[in-house]
């Protein structure tokens, strides 16, 4: 696990303090073990990785998934080294705006970028990201739009239990400008912020050619393609710590769309007992050991409505470590239920990760539902069920 | 707007969905059974786009030339291109006219063509293709055909590409409907009721909400859409019949009900932790942050507001 205490760092805040405090000798504690400063492992350090913090509850290094609604539920953000599964909402509408949301968050801090698609152009999905909100207004905007939401209505109601007017919707805590942003997903991101980053895309038709015939294999040609692909990156660049970094450590954020489906060349989407239905497992398996080792994060999406066999559902749910399923009200009954009426869908917080703990850290509100308004994407409690 | 205001639409709108599904591109897959059937539908859409001009290519598999080719105009027959993989699907023949690579070999080959323009595949039918090759290998071919003209290749720039697929749904399980279903732009699925056809058509717009609507039509001899209207409302059976609101109330050995009285009594009763509209306004309005707490003190009418200490008067 890239944990805390593995990553040495070159410029960290406490080593200075250290430095300062002994050049005015002010303190007579004297460090223990070499002190070079401005070299690597100089010993267990504070990672200062642009967009990222530790955790408050058990030290993981933590990225932001892109929306804060979201960070407060898994507890702070997203481990580096886990993998976050979406399961997609049946007509594909919501679940690629949390993976941009992703995408457009490692833009905005920096990370290098790995966009794995079988269906779209990672050009393409790089230029439809949201804008993000600056820092200054961010906070305005999102405060009027929960204000203009809550005051006509709640005025009425509340008439004895009014102490909970000002209940906020959903604990959001301050978001900082370097952890976590709101995104404004009706305007695209600058073209100035893309072109800054540092992005690497996989777009399946072009790495296959079609004649290629498919030898009997445990993994499919296209996962197979896919896994070399992130291994390479990841050396290549040091994420792993292979070639010393001269520069500042960063992350790499690794997003797969569509994984599942059969752009793919997997077949679970089609048959019930397919002739390699491991190849899925065996990939998730793969891709987990290759995120441990190195700083990495990865946000995948998946079409789970769509896998015939539940028990490969039931298997690629205990291999990911967080599992998020939305649930659109598009087309079922619930869309004319009048409980329902605010909001655009359910999230089901399927699975949340033990991650060097015994206990996981799971929020005490379990109905979530999701809307969808002109701008932002909430989340909010279902007060109702 | 939900999915059932789609139907109840306008009839302006209501008639021009059916007549622009080939407008929109991407795959167009027209699901039939047995009862329903779909070729003449499919036929129907050829003609129409035969007639505005665009280029026709048909993958004939289930049906022989002659058959597919009935009913149709010389003209139109002159505009379709025919791409025979009924009489001899394996190329047992090994004739030069026989395209390499079957099926998903011509339609690379209309893929590859040069000329710009829009272009309408017909696939009768995709069961039949379904049937023969591996599920993942069709979608794959039917994504990179259908989303063609959206990455812009090296060549001059080519037309919008239409694929009609008929699929007949009962001869598939849920696994290949489904992943068929994901990737058309659009599902005609065919119905009716009492002789009268019927196509519900979902629209699956990228990245918008999809819309969906119920369109009756009727296919004349000569291969024309006609549309119309629904048969009548009345002859249909109600859904849920008509079952009175049972009122839990009535029953009860109390009074469960207020009169006209009994409610303004208890509206303008004064509540012990009084809101008064002062502090409802302090609490409402957005804190500045101010460091200072304010008390609110509104007496009870039990409160003794005399100045003077109770407790001189005691006598110790």
């Amino acid at each position: 696990m890239a944990a805390v205490a593995t990553c040495g760092s070159g410029a960290g805040s406490t080593g200075s303090a250290v430095a300062t405090a002994s050049k005015s000798n002010v303190t007579s504690f004297q460090r223990r073990g070499p002190r070079a400063s401005g070299t690597n492992d100089s010993g267990p350090r504070l990672v200062s990785i642009a967009g990222t913090r530790p955790s408050v509850r058990n030290g993981q290094l933590l990225v932001s998934t892109g929306l804060p609604a979201l960070d407060q539920l898994l507890g702070g953000g997203l481990a580096i080294g886990t993998v976050l599964l979406i399961e997609e909402d049946k007509y594909n509408i919501y679940s690629p705006l949390l993976f941009k949301c992703f995408l457009a968050e490692g833009i905005v801090s920096g990370h290098t970028l790995l966009v794995a698609s079988a269906k779209e152009d990672p050009a393409n999905i790089l230029q439809e990201l949201p804008a993000p909100l600056l820092d200054d207004n961010s906070k305005k905007e999102f405060d009027e739009d929960v204000y203009n939401h809550k005051t006509p209505e709640s005025n009425i109601k509340m008439k004895i239990a009014w102490r909970y007017q000002l209940l906020p919707k959903m604990e959001i805590g301050p978001v900082s400008s370097r952890f976590g942003h709101y995104y404004d997903a009706s305007k695209r991101i600058p073209q100035e912020l893309i072109e800054a980053s540092n992005w690497h895309g996989f777009f399946l038709p072009e790495k296959i050619s079609s004649t290629l015939k498919v030898e009997p294999c445990s993994l499919t040609p296209g996962y197979i393609k896919l896994l070399q692909f992130i291994q390479n990156i990841i050396y290549e660049e040091g994420f792993d710590g292979s070639n010393p970094q001269k520069k500042q450590r960063n992350v790499l954020r690794i997003g797969i769309q569509n994984l599942g489906s059969p752009l793919w060349g997997d077949d679970i989407c089609c048959a019930e007992n397919g002739s390699n239905s491991h190849s899925l497992t065996k990939f998730l398996y793969v891709l987990r050991g290759l995120l441990r080792t190195s700083l990495s994060a990865c946000i995948i999406t998946m079409p789970t409505h769509l896998i015939q066999n539940k028990a490969i559902i039931a298997r690629v749910t205990n291999l990911s470590d967080i599992v998020i399923g939305l649930e659109s009200f598009i087309g079922s009954e619930r869309e004319t239920n009048p409980l329902y009426k605010d909001y655009h869908g359910l999230i089901h917080i399927r699975q949340i990760p033990r991650l060097n703990n015994l206990i996981c850290d799971e929020s005490d509100v379990k109905d979530l539902a999701f809307k969808l308004k002109r701008k932002l994407f909430t989340i909010e409690v279902d007060f109702i069920s | 707007v939900t999915l059932s205001e789609g139907a109840r639409a306008g009839t302006g709108r209501e008639l021009g969905m059916l007549d622009s599904l080939l407008s929109l591109g991407g795959l167009v897959l027209l699901r039939d059974s047995v009862e329903w059937e779909g070729r003449s539908l499919l036929k129907a859409l050829v003609k129409k786009s035969a007639l505005c001009g665009e280029q026709v290519h048909i993958l004939g598999c289930e049906v022989s030339e002659e058959e597919f080719r009935e009913g149709f105009d010389s003209d139109i027959n002159n505009r379709l291109v025919y791409h025979d993989f009924f009489r001899d699907p394996l190329n047992w023949s090994k004739t030069e006219e026989a395209l390499p690579g079957g099926p998903l070999g011509a339609l690379r080959a209309i893929c590859k063509r040069t000329d710009p323009g829009p272009v309408t595949i017909a696939l009768d039918s995709l069961s039949w293709l379904l049937l023969h090759l591996p599920c993942t290998t069709l979608c794959q071919a039917l994504h990179a055909v259908s989303h063609q003209d959206s990455c812009p290749g090296d060549s001059s720039p080519v037309g919008k590409v239409s694929v009609l697929g008929l699929l007949h749904e009962e001869l598939h399980g849920p696994g290949p409907v489904g992943a068929l279903s994901s990737l058309a732009q659009t599902e005609v699925t065919l119905g009716g009721t009492k002789g009268q056809a019927s196509a519900h058509i979902l629209c699956r717009r990228p990245r918008q909400r999809p819309t969906d609507q119920t369109q009756w039509f009727s296919i004349l001899p000569d291969f024309s859409l006609d549309l119309q209207e629904g048969p009548s409302v009345e002859s249909q059976p109600c859904s849920d019949p008509h079952i009175p609101p049972v009122d839990p109330t009535t029953h009860l050995t109390f009074n469960l009900h207020l009169s006209k009285k009994e409610r303004e009594a208890r509206d303008s009763l004064i509540l012990p932790f009084q809101f008064s509209s002062e502090k409802q306004q302090a609490l409402l309005r957005p804190r500045p942050g101010q460091a200072t707490s304010h008390i609110f003190y509104e007496p009870d009418a039990y409160d003794d507001l005399d100045q003077e200490d109770p407790d001189d008067d005691l006598d110790i």
